[in-house]
């Protein structure tokens, strides 16, 4: 195992009442590589990334960052998630605070800045993604594509080693999926190692530098997109092609 | 620039601990009320009984009084009075909840079995109150017609023994006036209070015939011989040295319950009315104190189902979502059942005669508990609801940031529940400030009870109890317009 491994899957196996969803993933990610994880729905995609910072438990296998595994613990849990944020297809802002609030409660609320510092943080990366003027509006008052972005910026403010995303996209409108993809290459230019679940093959292709290939809870590729792209597997041509890669 | 993020929380923080600073200081003053000198003995009494005992204006009147302060006078006792339902009277003495009873208190071999009886110091009949032009002439006519008693009663036992069933009042005077609406036919009562309803109310008569002849005598509990001796040797020394005839001759002349409205016309009989039973003896003084007493609980019991409530709702919900708490959980479904199974009066009752049965302890505090306790039930479900309500996303969201359990569910879930729920809280805090109507059942002076005490001195069902559900009517009022603010306040920054 190389130094700049942050995370790593080994064997991970999870079942809901009964039905085996996961059975054996292993993959690895390196300090600021941005890694996919495609295929079509059902596959297990999402429970993959949820395991990774145990908003499902999984049932078998292990989870390990820079090479150990969690403390398990509730006190232990929140530390580590501290360290791995997670963007939701959903954006899971919380509606009854503003957006300066939303970015400030997990800083201020584990100790990690005095309540200035959480402010100037939150005001910083506002501005960086121009929304400056939304600081103290509700996100009932934004759009899907801004909220997306504070959501994204929500979790930055906990300095985290590893962004996790689930379906960032898949909940906008069209016309808004640009300036969340937009912010999300600015981050993998800036060094941030990301792990994406998407249905946007074309999206993976450009800013991936891996892209891992699953179906029926199995991983049946793990490489660069060109390479997946001149795979000779048979489910991954049918699925490429259907999105007219 | 801070100020903008803690603003919210230090608001619902300053509720939090208004909440509950409101609740220690009035379970402290309702703890305090009890302190009293020593060498008292607490005397239970149903204050509707003239001439026996009743109010005139905030005090408790009557034969039984005059009798106990002059036993206290040549004891060196001090009496306190307290007011109760007449059917509780035998459980506070035998609870020891009081020392004795004097209220007028026939002597049945049924009571001999539960309470030790002074000796006599008054005969009395039971005799039936008919209106004037009733067709009634004896008892042979009674079983064909409509009856009314004072509940737990002589007359009550005695109507049921011989006659047939009967409606159990509060109090005679109630079932008199029940008579006056034309609900009932006759009512049977001890002869001297009935002399007082019949002067009281014009086209009242009392047959000549009494039903039976019976003996008042004062109860205490078998397990106090020393305090039925002292007693008795008083009684007795009353009795020959002539001071007990002069008290009773003295009442029986001098209580004559004012006559109601002579004044002719609709609106001047309604200010004759309206004086008679708010202005005169100061009688208002009846309903501003049960107010008191009625917000007072109110304020304290919602306290403290919301303190309670919330913390329920909270275990029942994390262990529902996390599986951990079991036993609490176990617990909690245990605590809702009982409560939610049983009527609200029943669990005063309870609370009040057996869980703090031998406990010197102010009423006021017993309500509190009582009805604190009951709503917290409620409460708790309306807050489990007001959980569930959230999205699952919301508690995903803030455990992903790092935030732990109890942290999400305080500053994510916890504010957006109460927000959801606020509706069904409203409700649940006017359902509780009308249940506390039921106080006096254990004899404590709310605003309903101010009511019945008014109606019993002036024999008028109408005006005090109009009074009385108009100040509960602009209570309501008054909370669901503060509610309302509060939910507008609330959601305005979200839409």
């Amino acid at each position: 195992m190389n130094d700049n491994t942050i995370l790593e899957v080994c064997g991970l196996e999870k079942s809901f009442a009964g039905l085996r969803v996961i059975n054996g993933v292993s993959l690895r990610v390196s300090k600021g590589e941005v890694v996919f994880l495609v295929g079509p729905s059902g596959a297990g995609k999402s429970t993959v990334l949820r395991c990774m910072n145990f908003l499902e438990t999984p049932d078998g296998g292990e989870v390990l960052f820079h090479g150990k595994a969690p403390d398990r613990s509730e006190q232990g849990l929140n530390t580590y998630r501290s360290r791995v944020g997670m963007v939701f297809q959903h954006f899971n802002l919380f509606p009854h605070l503003n957006i300066l609030q939303n970015i400030t409660l997990a800083p201020l609320k584990c100790g990690l800045m005095s309540p200035e510092q959480a402010e100037d943080t939150a005001r910083r990366l506002l501005e960086r993604i121009g929304l400056a003027e939304k600081a103290l509006a509700y996100p009932a008052q934004l759009s899907g594509g801004q909220k997306q972005r504070v959501a994204i910026v929500r979790a930055l403010a906990m300095n985290p080693e590893l962004l996790l995303f689930d379906e960032p996209t898949s909940a906008l409108d069209p016309e808004m999926v640009g300036e969340v993809q937009t912010l999300m290459k600015e981050l993998a230019e800036d060094g941030m190692t990301m792990i994406v679940v998407s249905h946007d093959i074309a999206f993976a292709c450009d800013m991936a530098d891996r892209i891992i290939f699953l179906e029926k809870g199995r991983i049946l590729e793990d490489d660069t997109p060109e390479e997946l792209r001149s795979s000779s597997n048979a489910r991954i041509r049918e699925f490429l092609a259907l999105r007219h890669m | 620039m801070s100020c903008t993020i803690k603003k919210r929380q230090s608001v619902l923080r300053n509720l939090f601990c208004f909440a509950v600073v409101s609740l220690i200081i009035m379970l402290t003053v309702g703890c305090e009320r009890k302190a009293e000198a020593k060498q008292t003995l607490v005397v239970a009494t149903e204050a509707t009984f003239p001439p026996y005992e009743f109010y005139r204006g905030n005090e408790i009147v009557g034969i039984d009084m005059d009798i106990l302060r002059e036993i206290a006078r040549r004891n060196n006792l001090h009496f306190q009075i307290e007011d109760m339902s007449f059917d509780s009277l035998i459980t506070a003495v035998q609870t020891g909840k009081v020392d004795l009873v004097a209220s007028g208190l026939t002597v049945s071999p049924d009571r001999a079995r539960q309470v030790a009886f002074t000796r006599s110091y008054a005969n009395a009949r039971q005799v039936v109150i008919v209106p004037e032009n009733s067709p009634i002439t004896g008892r042979e006519d009674l079983r064909h017609y409509r009856l009314g008693v004072q509940h737990g009663s002589t007359g009550d036992m005695y109507v049921s023994e011989h006659i047939g069933e009967a409606e159990r009042f509060t109090n005679g005077a109630l079932a008199v006036a029940a008579m006056n609406a034309g609900k009932l036919d006759a009512v049977v009562l001890d002869n001297a209070p009935a002399e007082n309803h019949v002067a009281g109310n014009k086209g009242l008569k009392i047959l000549p015939e009494p039903l039976v002849e019976e003996e008042y005598a004062m109860a205490v509990s078998k397990s106090r011989p020393e305090l039925l001796e002292m007693l008795n040797k008083s009684l007795a020394e009353l009795e020959a040295d002539g001071t007990l005839a002069r008290i009773t001759e003295a009442y029986m002349k001098d209580n004559k319950p004012e006559n109601t409205a002579e004044a002719h016309g609709a609106w001047a009989r309604l200010k004759e009315n309206f004086h008679t039973n708010f202005i005169k003896n100061d009688r208002w003084t009846y309903l501003v104190k049960g107010f008191c007493v009625t917000i007072e609980i109110s304020a304290a019991a919602a306290v403290m189902g919301i303190l309670l409530g919330f913390l329920i709702g909270v275990i029942r919900s994390t262990a529902d979502q996390t599986g951990k708490l079991r036993f609490l959980n176990a617990l909690c479904r245990l605590y809702l059942t009982v409560v939610r199974g049983t009527p609200v009066v029943v669990q005063l009752l309870i609370i009040y005669f057996v869980i703090f049965g031998s406990v010197d302890i102010s009423k006021v505090l017993v309500a509190i508990v009582a009805f604190g306790l009951n709503s917290a039930a409620y409460v708790a479900e309306i807050v489990r609801s007001g959980i569930m309500s959230v999205d699952p996303g919301q508690m995903e969201a803030g455990r992903s940031l790092g935030l732990g359990y109890g942290t999400t569910m305080r500053n994510v879930i916890l504010p957006q529940a109460f927000k959801n729920v606020l509706p069904a809280l409203g409700n649940e805090f006017i359902v509780l400030l009308k249940e506390t109507s039921i106080c006096g059942y254990i004899a404590l002076q709310d605003l309903t009870k101010g009511g019945d005490i008014i109606r019993s001195q002036t024999y008028d069902a109408f005006l005090p109890l109009l009074a009385v559900a108009l100040v509960y009517l602009s209570l309501v009022v008054l909370l669901s317009h503060l509610l309302k603010k509060l939910e507008i306040r609330l959601k305005k920054n979200e839409r």
